[in-house]
């Protein structure tokens, strides 16, 4: 049934390479690691598994973005705030799986709340010893916030820049709440020391294979799910209120709820993606709720290409690995590095490199049509192409 | 153009207009239910500045209306307070004699049945002149909907036919960024019809238009009138004339004067506020 | 609490003693005489056996009526009076472990070194600190200076007791000053209500403790010994009722003048945003970086006075002023000229390459300056407070709020009057006409940016005094600068100009609540429900440029 849905929109043949892509790096990056013996040239180490997995919750992260800034228009300067909830939604599960074996050894309370003199467990605590609990809340928490936020957001017209600047104080005002105490969640240090998964330990290179799997088939399923609303009647909708907001109101159509509807699935999205990202990185504290990282998530998908769907993915990659490999070499430098392509794109690759890419590609395809034209006019004009292909 | 006084009409539509707001003056000519549109006694004020001032305008069903007036007249206004853009603060807009526009929010009043074309050419220059057009047609709205829409023979067949009203046929599967800006007009007017509204709220439809293209769209806009109620705001004259239908020149907010082209551009108080000042 | 009411005592008696302490020193040559009086009496605190012999000792060495007594007296409070045991010598004594360094007595220098076992200490309990406490008080009361004996008669307010009530009588009797002895005389009503006055005296008392107000009027009223008298009971309550309610007042005014100094802090961040923002409508998120270069600027110029002019310290701010202005400014200058103008009319690419720019700012200043904060010490004339009834007012908090003012007035004859600002608002109302009637639209811009980012400047001077400088310091502010000028009304500057007022008033109206966390919190969200009932902020333009 859904799947015959994605099949009715057409996905083009680039998402369903890059699906296959996806795929196969969720696979072979974890055999490679697992099956390899250490010594053997092909062998992937735990660390880069580790890395590539976080990657990869980074890559859904910005696709989320994409499908709220590069299709509706809406540039959220708060999505952080999503990814932190969905991260500390599975943070609470992971920190109540650790049972007795924390310091203090309280079979119920985590340690932090021992600390703290605290008696029991805070009712918003309960249901997260549960993992489908755990998993639900992980996109209700963020899918709800992004609802009621945009409800009133949308619905009063607010646009723009003063739309990001709100989306930005959200997020501000989340982190300032986060770091207290008496929120329940861990103030300062947030949740750490996270011990198993599923009953399994945390730590196993097995397990760290399992999350880049998940990591990989929600990042493909982020795609399709991308690919097929853009290809829908409604993503043609999203790119309309994006380009001409007033033009479909007065067409008929209701824009606050084209962008709810997107807004809150994009939270979503954000949501899973910190879910999965907190196993593998072992902790989630306030400072993901950072505006910094917020805007952040915007380079990458800016530089991978907003409104395409490979695009953010690719940006998510190479910042982060560039990221990684600056702080190794000089760590002085990688905010010069960081501003410097914040200023670089905005300049010089508005479109991003997969969106100047397909730019040229376009060009190429129509010069080459033009040419065909030329050469045989009685072909008579081009055949109507398949109507609901990209 | 008088007929009966207004105040006593209404017994038989309970929901709308309630009988004291019924104003006491500029009443217009005409029973409400027999119009398409109905404006009486409209104000509207922007920081003091009255943009429109105890207007009354009346449209019958199929009529077409050309409405002039120098700049800042109100014509604009006028069609925000028409399509719900902007409420006024005083008096009573009415559409088919019985709904009460001032009620009801922009895409309400669109899908009733009133399309409007803005002033400066605005169409999704992201998609093609196609999924414009598929975007305009009546029908599906909801958010749920349009995510399992598959388009219909149907739809097919009507954009087609728009396509070759428009004379845009051509340019089918062009991005509407790179037609001209008399193609964008075009296209605006064909996603209007691709509404199927009853009526169509034209803001000047041929500026930066080529003579040609002028002509063009004056035969396009008679062609649309056959079928559906129009008001054309326009500065151009010959294009006005062109159409040849009864003209309406908006003053300060107020209708200054109405009637035939040569009536209303005799009008001593026409020629004053066009040339007097 | 018996805890902590010892701890308030001690502390006071420490403070008195330190007041002392700097009298002391110059008087020692002249107190040559009664040096030996004074060394027989002390002497004295080690020879006597039992409390109520201390006391007795306690009260010959304040006999002796010099000041020097004090610092013994003080160490002993503090249980630092040992007698040696060899030859019973009493001495102060400091260090910790099993080695402790000897002082002399009267004049505090170190005289060697005694294991603690060869020493013995002069036990206290709480009836001889108040004996002391009555001594010392006696003592200063009689010091030449008139802070000194305020101080003194501000201690025996502080810490009524009926023991003292003949020192302060004498005192009055002596004293000149009226504001010394207004004080005196509460200090004398204080003692009374904890005497065994008789009911009309003690109510006389109570009505001065009611006239004096305040916390500690509240303080003294709530701990005065219960009284089997109904009137006087009756008087106290009143009293405290009375006190309370003044209380509540100046509270109210002590939580305004806190918010309008925190919407003062609010208003320097936000006016230069006011421009650049709600003028220009250029996102500029490198606008705190703009605050942040002005701390630094403020910083160097400290540390070039300090190392080269020392005599110009106090002068640092005054010069830092035009500097900051011209570092900010030629920095926003700059940001216009070479990324902002290539992005005029994409406001949401200008706010990334301005975030992005920030980043460069901030790090180029910590590699500068380093990642830690910077000391910027407040100039002698910005230091200290006053007290205005029961607000107590500092100094620089006021020199802030007084600065702001001044700022927003001469921005706001900047923009109406002169021909810069006429231009600026020619261009930013209608840019083509305005290149059509001569004017060099561009150069207005960049000039313009430079106008608010320069004030961003200005506002770093004077939030260096109150604020951590460090690379991040800009950060703080950007997301609340873009809330007053939202919530004020884009290109309003009167508009700025409350919002952020208002926003620092409610701010701390929030804080005794909710804490000042979730005060925050709860003012972010009240502005973002706010935006979202009226986009366009308090102060709004209506109608169809609006929309243009």
């Amino acid at each position: 049934m859904i799947t015959g849905y994605f099949l009715r929109q057409g996905l083009n043949r680039w998402i369903i390479a890059s699906l296959v892509v996806i795929l196969a790096i969720g696979i072979l990056v974890p055999a490679a690691n697992l099956l390899l013996p250490a010594g053997h040239p092909l062998h992937v180490p735990s660390y880069i598994v580790a890395l590539f997995g976080k990657y990869l919750c980074y890559a859904l992260l910005a696709l989320s973005l994409d499908l709220v800034w590069g299709y509706v228009g809406i540039l959220s300067l708060g999505h952080g705030a999503f990814f932190a909830l969905g991260g500390y939604a599975m943070g609470m599960y992971l920190m109540r799986q650790i049972g007795t074996r924390g310091v203090y050894g309280d079979p119920t309370l985590p340690d932090f709340m021992v600390f703290l003199n605290w008696k029991e467990l805070p009712w918003f605590w309960s249901g997260f010893d549960q993992f489908w609990f755990a998993a639900i809340m992980v996109m209700l928490a963020p899918g709800l916030l992004a609802f009621v936020f945009g409800w009133f957001a949308f619905r009063s017209r607010v646009t723009g820049v003063y739309l990001s600047i709100i989306t930005q104080a959200m997020t501000y005002a989340l982190m300032l709440a986060f770091f207290r105490n008496d929120m329940g969640f861990g103030g300062n240090n947030g949740l750490t020391d996270f011990k198993d998964i599923l009953g399994y330990s945390i730590q196993s290179d097995q397990t760290r294979a399992a999350l880049f799997l998940s990591s990989a088939v929600a990042l493909a399923l982020g795609v399709l799910l991308v690919g097929a609303l853009g290809a829908s009647r409604y993503g043609k909708l999203m790119v309309a209120v994006r380009d001409a907001e007033d033009r479909t109101r007065f067409l008929g159509y209701r824009p606050e709820f084209v962008k709810l509807f997107a807004f809150t699935a994009s939270a979503v999205m954000a949501g899973i993606a910190g879910a999965l990202y907190v196993p593998q990185v072992g902790i989630i504290n306030p400072g993901e709720f950072a505006p910094a990282n917020s805007i952040e998530i915007v380079i990458w998908t800016a530089v991978g290409g907003r409104g395409t769907i490979i695009g953010p993915i690719i940006g998510a990659i190479l910042v982060n690995a560039g990221k990684s490999a600056f702080t190794g070499l000089f760590p002085e430098y990688w905010l010069f590095a960081l501003g410097a392509l914040f200023i670089a794109v905005t300049l010089f690759l508005p479109k991003g490199i997969v969106g100047t890419a397909m730019h040229g590609w376009d060009a190429l395809q129509r010069l080459r049509a033009a040419r065909r034209h030329e050469e045989g006019r009685h072909d008579g004009p081009a055949a109507s192409q398949p109507e609901a292909a990209e | 153009m008088s007929e009966t006084a207004l105040a006593l009409a209404e017994p038989d539509e309970p929901d709308v207009m309630t009988g004291a707001e019924v104003a006491a003056s500029g009443k217009p000519a005409g029973h409400r239910e027999d119009t398409i549109l109905y404006l009486d006694g409209v104000s509207v004020s922007f920081d003091g500045f009255k943009a429109i001032n105890n207007l009354s305008f009346l449209l019958r069903e199929g009529e077409m209306r050309a409405v002039i007036g120098p700049n800042g007249a109100g014509k604009t206004t006028m069609m925000d307070i028409i399509t719900g853009k902007t409420r006024p603060d005083e008096g009573e807009v009415f559409f088919n004699g019985n709904v009460d526009l001032t009620r009801h929010d922009e895409p309400a009043i669109a899908t009733m049945g009133i399309g409007r074309k803005f002033q400066k050419p605005t169409v999704f220059e992201g998609h093609t002149v196609d999924d414009n057009l598929a975007l305009a047609l009546s029908g599906v709205r909801s958010i749920f909907a349009s995510l399992a829409h598959r388009r219909t023979i149907e739809e097919e067949r009507r954009i087609v036919e728009i396509l070759e009203t428009t004379r845009l046929s051509h340019l089918r599967h062009t991005s509407a960024a790179s037609l001209s800006h008399g193609q964008k007009q075009w296209l605006e007017i064909g996603m209007l019809l691709a509404q199927s509204p009853k009526v169509l709220l034209v803001d000047e439809p041929v500026a930066g238009m080529t003579d040609a293209e002028t002509a063009e769209t004056a035969r396009l806009l008679r062609d649309i009138a056959r079928s559906h109620s129009v008001v054309v705001v326009e500065h151009d004259m010959g294009f006005v004339r062109d159409l040849g239908v009864k003209v309406t020149c908006l003053h300060e907010g107020s209708v200054l004067s109405e009637g035939t082209i040569d009536h209303v551009s005799a009008d001593p108080k026409v020629i004053e506020v066009y040339l007097g000042r | 609490m018996n805890v902590i009411k010892r701890m308030t005592v001690t502390r006071s008696i420490a403070a008195l003693f330190a007041v002392l302490a700097v009298l002391l020193s110059p008087s020692m040559a002249t107190a040559q005489d009664s040096d030996v009086a004074l060394r027989q009496a002390i002497a004295g605190l080690g020879a006597e056996k039992g409390y109520a012999r201390l006391r007795e000792a306690i009260n010959v060495v304040a006999q002796t009526g010099d000041p020097r007594a004090a610092r013994v007296l003080g160490a002993l409070t503090e249980g630092d009076v040992y007698r040696r045991a060899d030859d019973g010598a009493v001495v102060i004594v400091s260090g910790r472990g099993q080695q402790l360094t000897l002082h002399d007595p009267v004049t505090g220098e170190a005289i060697g070194t005694a294991p603690k076992s060869a020493l013995d200490k002069v036990r206290v309990n709480n009836s001889v600190r108040r004996s002391v406490r009555a001594a010392l008080g006696g003592l200063t009361l009689a010091a030449g200076d008139p802070d000194i004996r305020m101080t003194a008669a501000r201690t025996l307010i502080a810490t009524p007791d009926p023991d003292s009530l003949a020192a302060i009588e004498k005192a009055i009797s002596d004293e000149e000053d009226d504001a010394v002895r207004d004080a005196l005389e509460n200090a004398r009503a204080g003692a009374i209500l904890f005497s065994g006055a008789d009911p009309e005296t003690r109510i006389a008392a109570i009505e001065t403790i009611r006239n004096m107000g305040g916390q500690q009027a509240l303080s003294l009223l709530a701990r005065m010994p219960a009284s089997p008298d109904q009137g006087v009971l009756q008087a106290a309550e009143d009293a405290a009722a009375s006190v309370q309610k003044r209380l509540q007042y100046w509270g109210l005014g002590q939580n305004i003048w806190y918010g309008v100094s925190l919407g003062s802090v609010l208003l320097l961040a936000a006016i230069g945003l006011a421009i650049t923002f709600g003028v220009m409508g250029v996102i500029n998120m490198a606008h705190g970086e703009m605050v942040m270069l002005g701390a630094y600027t403020t910083f160097t110029v400290q540390e070039v006075m300090r190392t080269s002019f020392p005599g110009l310290l106090d002068w640092s701010l005054p010069i830092a002023l035009p500097l900051a202005f011209l570092v900010a400014g030629s920095v926003g200058f700059a940001l216009e000229r070479g990324v902002i103008r290539f992005l005029y009319g994409r406001p949401l690419e200008t706010l990334l390459a301005t975030w992005g720019v920030s980043l460069v700012l901030q790090q180029s200043v910590r590699t500068l300056f380093g990642p830690s904060n910077r000391e910027v010490s407040n100039p002698s004339f910005m230091s200290g407070a006053f007290q205005l009834g029961e607000i107590s007012v500092t100094w620089n908090r006021l020199y802030i709020v007084v600065f702001a003012l001044v700022v927003f007035a001469v921005l706001l004859y900047a923009i109406n009057r002169t021909s810069l600002g006429l231009r600026m608002r020619a261009v930013t109302q209608n840019r083509r006409m305005a290149a059509a009637m001569g004017i060099r639209t561009p150069w207005v811009d960049a000039l313009t940016f430079a106008l608010g980012s320069g004030i961003a400047g200005i506002a770093g001077v004077a939030l260096s005094q109150i604020d951590n400088v460090s690379p991040n310091l800009g950060q703080g502010y950007i997301i609340d600068s873009f809330m007053v000028v939202v919530f004020g009304g884009v290109g309003n500057l009167w508009g700025t100009l409350i919002a952020a007022l208002s926003l620092g008033v409610a701010n701390k109206f929030l804080e005794p609540f909710a804490g000042a966390v979730l005060g925050k919190i709860l003012v972010l969200v009240f502005i973002i429900l706010f935006i979202q009932r009226r986009p366009r902020g308090l102060f709004a333009l209506k109608g169809r440029a609006v929309d243009a």
